[in-house]
């Protein structure tokens, strides 16, 4: 599913993102990327989204070369990718269910598909009753599973969450990690970059973890540490 | 597709920002209003210059020696000319008949008078007032044009040079003063719609960046930023135009009657201006915004 071939990622002047990184994630598999502040994890799913360029090495994301891809197909390549982000990325000024919606209508969903699928989302993520409220009228945890919802609303093959626990208390946590971990049980291959010793610990899943742009550690059912 | 939604975000947008969408509003009214009062000025000039060009002629008058051979020639001449658009033979006898009509009350005077001292003469009228100079100067040394001997420039050709040059020079100052006006007053309306555009883009740049991460296609993040510039050109010109039609109404209704030697009723052509005015505030605000989405929505 995605492919890191000797990455490197140097930022001006002379700092680095990622060294000479190699990883392969498998389709379906669930993993944690973890590691301190600056340790290169956002820089990892900056390159996944194709919001730069390597400065090294070639990164494949269900088959396509990202490096050869026009610049015109990168709507398409994103849509196939869903994000869930620390800090939610709602869309301030729309309801619950249009943010979800947003998602679809991008891809020109049919208005009938997007009425039927939206509700059945919101549904699933909880907050059926609360389709009508604004962002902020909710709870941190809420906004996280509408940004969930967002996300998974297309059925992308890949869920890329950065931090998604980040502003979150450890209760609430829980109930978003569930929620990507069913979503991963769906066959959606799953990346969770997190400094959540206990949460980490506690999946028992495939630990990455990365320190100046490096990675030190990769194993199948792995610890925080 | 889905125009619909499109449109109703770029509403949303506008009534969300309904302040600067109002500063903008407001400025292609101001805009597109004096320009569209500047065309009433310039259609009721336009309409004064050109009648008062039309009004140029040539008038050639003949030696009282010359034969009626003589002058039929001339005629033909004349009349065989391409720049001439219609030429008028006063006869001897019109003449005075003119200066009699024209001296109404003192007719007396002319009795005084042995016989008909006026020569007749050729009134010439051309289909383009610039070439006047250029067609009156062929008679200048005509055999039986009435030419008083030794006189420079001749004076049995009347064309009235200089004022035909005055009225020409005016005519060529007021079109170019006009069009520079015209354009900066344009050039001033559309950075204004651009800049209010990228404010609103400014203000949506989180919106933006979320679009992008769900995979919207530029033109998906751009369409409802161009129909906002859309929209606030047409809003602002409509009432530009409604503005218009009041004043041609009150320059009709108070100045016309004052002063019919300047403005007349029909030199505007009203309905046309309005439609300009519309079409030009809907294009300021297509082009205000795709100037401000090149350079500030890089994608």
């Amino acid at each position: 599913m995605i492919n890191f071939d000797h990455v490197s990622k140097i930022y001006e002047p002379s700092i680095i993102g990622l060294k000479d990184v190699n990883v392969h994630i498998d389709r379906g598999e669930f993993t944690f990327l973890v590691g301190h502040s600056g340790s290169g994890k956002s820089t990892f799913i900056r390159l996944l989204l194709k919001e730069f360029e390597p400065t090294e090495g070639t990164i494949t994301v269900a088959g396509r070369n990202l490096q050869r891809m026009r610049r015109s197909t990168l709507p398409y390549h994103r849509r196939n990718i869903g994000c869930v982000f620390q800090d939610f990325k709602l869309l301030p000024n729309k309801n619950v269910a249009e943010n979800v919606a947003y998602a679809l209508r991008v891809t020109g969903q049919p208005i009938r598909a997007i009425r039927r699928k939206v509700p059945e989302i919101l549904q699933l993520v909880g907050l059926g009753d609360k389709m009508y409220n604004l962002p902020d009228e909710l709870s941190a945890g809420e906004q996280q599973r509408v940004s969930v919802a967002r996300a998974f609303v297309n059925h992308p093959s890949l869920l890329v969450a950065d931090e998604p626990t980040g502003n979150l208390d450890p209760d609430t946590s829980v109930g978003i990690m569930q929620l990507l971990y069913r979503i991963n049980r769906t066959g959606t291959t799953v990346l969770m970059a997190t400094h959540d010793r206990e949460m980490v610990d506690k999946m028992r899943k495939r630990v990455i973890a990365l320190e100046d742009g490096q990675i030190i550690r990769d194993e199948d059912k792995g610890l925080y540490r | 597709m889905s125009f619909r939604f499109f449109f109703s975000e770029a509403m949303n947008s506008l009534v969300r920002n309904w302040v600067m969408s109002m500063a903008a509003i407001v400025t292609v009214l101001v805009s597109m209003f004096i320009l569209g009062l500047g065309m009433i000025l310039f259609f009721n000039f336009q309409d004064a210059i050109s009648d008062l060009r039309s009004k140029l002629e040539i008038e050639v008058f003949i030696k009282n020696t010359a034969s009626q051979e003589e002058i039929d020639a001339l005629g033909v001449e004349i009349r065989d000319m391409p720049e001439v658009k219609s030429v008028y033979f006063v006869s001897k006898e019109e003449a005075l008949q003119r200066l009699r009509e024209s001296l109404k009350g003192n007719e007396d005077v002319l009795d005084a008078l042995s016989g008909n001292p006026l020569p007749p003469s050729y009134q010439i009228t051309l289909n383009n007032p610039d070439q006047i100079e250029e067609v009156a100067s062929r008679f200048f040394d005509h055999p039986i044009v009435d030419n008083t001997p030794g006189k420079d420039p001749p004076d049995g050709v009347k064309y009235g040079g200089e004022t035909s040059d005055r009225v020409l020079k005016v005519t060529t100052i007021f079109l170019i003063s006009g069009a520079v006006f015209v354009a900066l007053l344009t050039m001033a309306s559309i950075l204004l719609i651009s800049n209010t555009i990228r404010l609103s883009i400014f203000a949506r740049r989180r919106e933006v960046e979320i679009m992008r991460l769900v995979g919207a296609t530029n033109w998906f993040i751009r369409w409802p930023f161009v129909i906002e510039g859309v929209a606030t050109g047409i809003i602002g010109a409509t009432a530009a135009a409604l503005a218009v039609l009041l004043a041609n109404y009150f320059l009709v209704q108070n100045v016309v009657e004052k002063m019919p030697f300047l403005f007349s009723a029909s030199a505007v052509p009203i309905f046309r201006l309005t439609l300009f005015v519309i079409a030009g505030g809907t294009l300021l605000g297509a082009v205000g915004s795709t100037l401000a989405l090149r350079r500030f929505l890089r994608i």
